[in-house]
């Protein structure tokens, strides 16, 4: 019983930087702009989310636990914003090739993350590292409520971010599902000419989604950074995950809601090898992740359904010139 | 008409691209980076380096003339494998008065023919001695090598330099096991489980002999200790790390070690209030209610011999190892406010048996199986009384224990 727990709470918490970036690029993808920069926009935020908190605790000398979060936050969702914002001004404006902005946007914010961690590396000469208070403020659970048997650290022993991230995917679904403005941003990813020809501001949608989204996607890299790595700058940390998330998309079939169910699943089978030892070739477990997302894409392409098909005019930039 | 901009931007980025790349090799002349492997590299030494070459036969380098090389898989904000080649350059070029100009240092080169370039370009820019610090280098050290007979290739952590025919390709390590054993020694006093985990990048005889000394020296103060290995198949995903120290945990371990680079394992373990001990560099700035102590190689003990035979005009030997003795290992300063009483005074008195021989890290009796032996086989692997000698130069420098012996289990 224990075991199943631990390995249940391990999966929702593998799971959560990737939902991160998974509902940040459902909304940018919504709009149908195919930002590859996921894994850049992670470092940028990841970077900076550890920055915001590290120079609060400086600053104030006594930090509070939930202003750090807040603050770290923060920092993340703007950071994230920026690299969005250079993705969408190249894309959007300037009507560039929405892949190849993607992959340099990814190598661009690789870089800003490294970099800057190495600048406040080199300025404290050690560990960038939050205090007692900040890291147990990211890895706390819930008071009280996670001190129930069994339900108690299942539901209620996670940190603070893993509720934001279920949160914000429920958000994410309510708006593009119930409200006009997320119909208007489906029809903008849909058929943009169309969308305009309906009185839709399809640049002002395409900028916004696409800022949103980046944003939400750089709380994915702050997650990495403050809860996996506790707040300690590690070089290279993102390593990849950003690029799980933009997978994880295809396998969620654009919607936040199963998005919240993918990345579990992704984070579950990511952790298995390490709480069911089966006595076979670590490396089979490796890859089961990317075994079971191949054999959803084939089941989903067979079924052909409509509602589980990209946004039609993903990837391809909107002129008015040519309509 | 975009389409053509986009075209002739496209072609501009590529011609700039390819100038950059011949900009790097611009040294040599030639362009001898665009042909890796035909004759044009090894022609340049043969008309003008043996002119410059000659001098370490006959002594006359000095320690302002030597010019020596780096090829670093990371570079030094890693805080972790390449922070420590990096200390240890440094201290071998503060000992010997090495000017820094006279370094060139090739950084983040990846394990592939990208080596070979920058291992051309440093002999091309006239290093007399290059350092090849990352196990993957060895192949391009070799082929290297072979066309660069006047300069020193330093590889450390490989395997193959006596068998290469090569009086020229020289390995190094050192007896990291020695300062893992007493690093165990912390780790065995503190577990309040007997139950020690191990964060473990691979399953080949580097680590492998790494988390057994660390074991064993848990064990020689803690009988009944027993320890968890779980591999992470990377060296540096704090990702994956971070993860599988908290299965570790999650499964009663609560003393936690690594042979990983990142630092997740000590603050997952600072996280679940358990302990760690870390690996190359002091982790208690990261983790300082977790981190009891770590152990690290110090490089510059190596640098510092081999560039000194360079300026003597001596030969470096082909397999170099040293351990505590020589001060080529050492544990970092023990976290006081957190370890068990008395682990001070007992790696103290173990480190004193190490040096001086009464005690050995891989002491008989020992039973287990190969780590690469599917069956698991158990079987009397070092018979009481005897003891198996990791330092001993005939198997090579490298670390060569790949047995896992009885208490430990890998998953």
């Amino acid at each position: 019983m224990d075991k199943v727990l631990n390995f249940l709470v391990a999966a929702v918490l593998a799971g959560t930087p990737l939902l991160f970036g998974t509902a940040g690029e459902v909304l940018t993808e919504k709009s149908g702009n195919l930002n590859l920069g996921v894994e850049g926009m992670m470092f940028m935020g990841g970077v900076a989310g550890l920055a915001g908190a590290y120079y609060y605790e400086q600053a104030v000398g006594t930090p509070i636990g939930w202003v750090a979060i807040l603050i770290a936050v923060a920092c993340a969702f703007l950071c994230g914003v920026l690299g969005a914002l250079i993705y969408g001004f190249l894309t959007i404006t300037l009507r560039a090739n929405q892949n190849v902005t993607g992959l340099a946007l990814t190598i661009f914010g690789t870089g800003f993350g490294n970099f800057f961690g190495e600048v406040m590396h080199n300025s404290v000469g050690s560990y960038v590292a939050v205090c007692d208070v900040t890291k147990n403020a990211f890895s706390a659970g819930i008071p009280v409520l996670s001190g129930l048997p069994v339900v108690g650290k299942l539901l209620f022993s996670y940190n603070v971010l893993v509720y934001l991230a279920i949160a914000v995917a429920l958000g994410l679904a309510w708006f593009l599902g119930r409200t006009r403005k997320g119909l208007n941003l489906i029809a903008v990813g849909e058929s943009p000419a169309t969308a305009d020809a309906a009185g839709i501001n399809v640049t002002v949608y395409k900028y916004l989604s696409t800022c949103i989204g980046g944003g939400i996607a750089g709380l994915g890299g702050m997650y990495i950074v403050m809860v996996t790595c506790s707040g300690v700058w590690v070089h290279n940390c993102i390593s990849g995950y950003g690029w799980l998330a933009v997978a994880l998309v295809i396998f969620a079939t654009w919607s936040p809601l199963r998005s919240i169910f993918c990345a579990l699943v992704f984070g579950g089978l990511s952790v298995l090898r390490y709480y069911l030892p089966l006595g076979i070739p670590m490396q089979i477990y490796d890859i089961l992740p990317y075994v079971v997302t191949v054999i959803v894409l084939v089941a989903i392409s067979m079924r052909n359904k409509r509602e589980s098909q990209p946004p039609a005019s993903l990837g391809s930039a909107y002129f008015r010139e040519e309509r | 008409m975009k389409k053509k901009l986009l075209a002739l931007l496209l072609a501009g980025a590529m011609a700039l691209s390819l100038a950059a790349c011949g900009g790097n090799g611009g040294n040599g002349g030639n362009g001898d980076n665009q042909t890796p492997q035909t004759s044009a590299p090894t022609n340049a030494p043969d008309n003008q380096e043996p002119a410059d070459n000659q001098e370490p036969a006959g002594g006359g380098l000095t320690a302002e003339s030597i010019k020596i090389g780096f090829v670093n898989i990371g570079d030094e904000s890693d805080m972790g494998y390449t922070y420590n080649i990096v200390q240890g350059a440094k201290g071998m070029m503060s000992a010997l008065g090495v000017p820094e100009a006279n370094v060139i240092t090739k950084a983040n080169c990846p394990e592939d023919s990208t080596c070979e370039t920058y291992l051309r370009e440093l002999a091309e820019e006239g290093c007399n001695i290059i350092f090849a610090t990352s196990f993957g280098f060895e192949d391009y050290v070799i082929r290297v090598a072979s066309d660069y007979p006047d300069i020193q290739f330093c590889h450390l952590t490989g395997v193959q330099a006596a068998d290469s025919g090569l009086s020229n390709v020289h390995n190094a390590f050192a007896n990291i096991y020695e300062a893992r054993y007493l690093a165990g020694i912390a780790a065995g006093l503190k577990t309040q489980t007997n139950k020690l985990g191990y964060v473990s990048a691979f399953n080949y005889a580097e680590p492998v002999s790494g988390y057994t000394a660390f074991y064993l020296g848990a064990k020689s103060v803690n009988p009944d200790v027993t320890m968890e290995v779980k591999y992470a198949n990377s060296w540096n995903d704090p990702t994956v790390e971070a993860r599988l120290a908290q299965a570790l945990i999650d499964n009663g371990c609560d003393v936690i070690s690594q042979h990983s680079d990142s630092t997740a394992p000590a603050t997952t373990a600072e996280s679940n209030g358990v302990w760690s001990v870390g690996y190359n560099s002091d982790q208690i700035k990261a983790a300082p209610n977790a981190s009891l102590i770590s152990s690290r190689i110090d490089w510059s003990v190596y640098m510092t011999y081999a560039v000194q035979c360079m300026l003597d005009g001596t030969p470096i030997d082909v397999d170099w190892t040293a351990g505590l003795a020589e001060g080529a290992v050492e544990i970092t300063a023990l976290n006081d406010a957190i370890a068990a009483g008395g682990t001070q005074e007992a790696i103290d008195e173990a480190m004193a048996k190490l040096i001086s021989g009464e005690l050995h890290v891989f002491e008989g009796p020992l039973n287990g199986y190969n780590a690469f032996d599917e069956s698991k086989t158990v079987s009397e692997l070092v018979p009481a009384g005897e003891f198996y000698d990791e330092s001993s130069l005939e198997l090579g420098s490298a670390p060569s224990w790949d047995n896992i012996i009885e208490g430990i289990t890998e998953s």
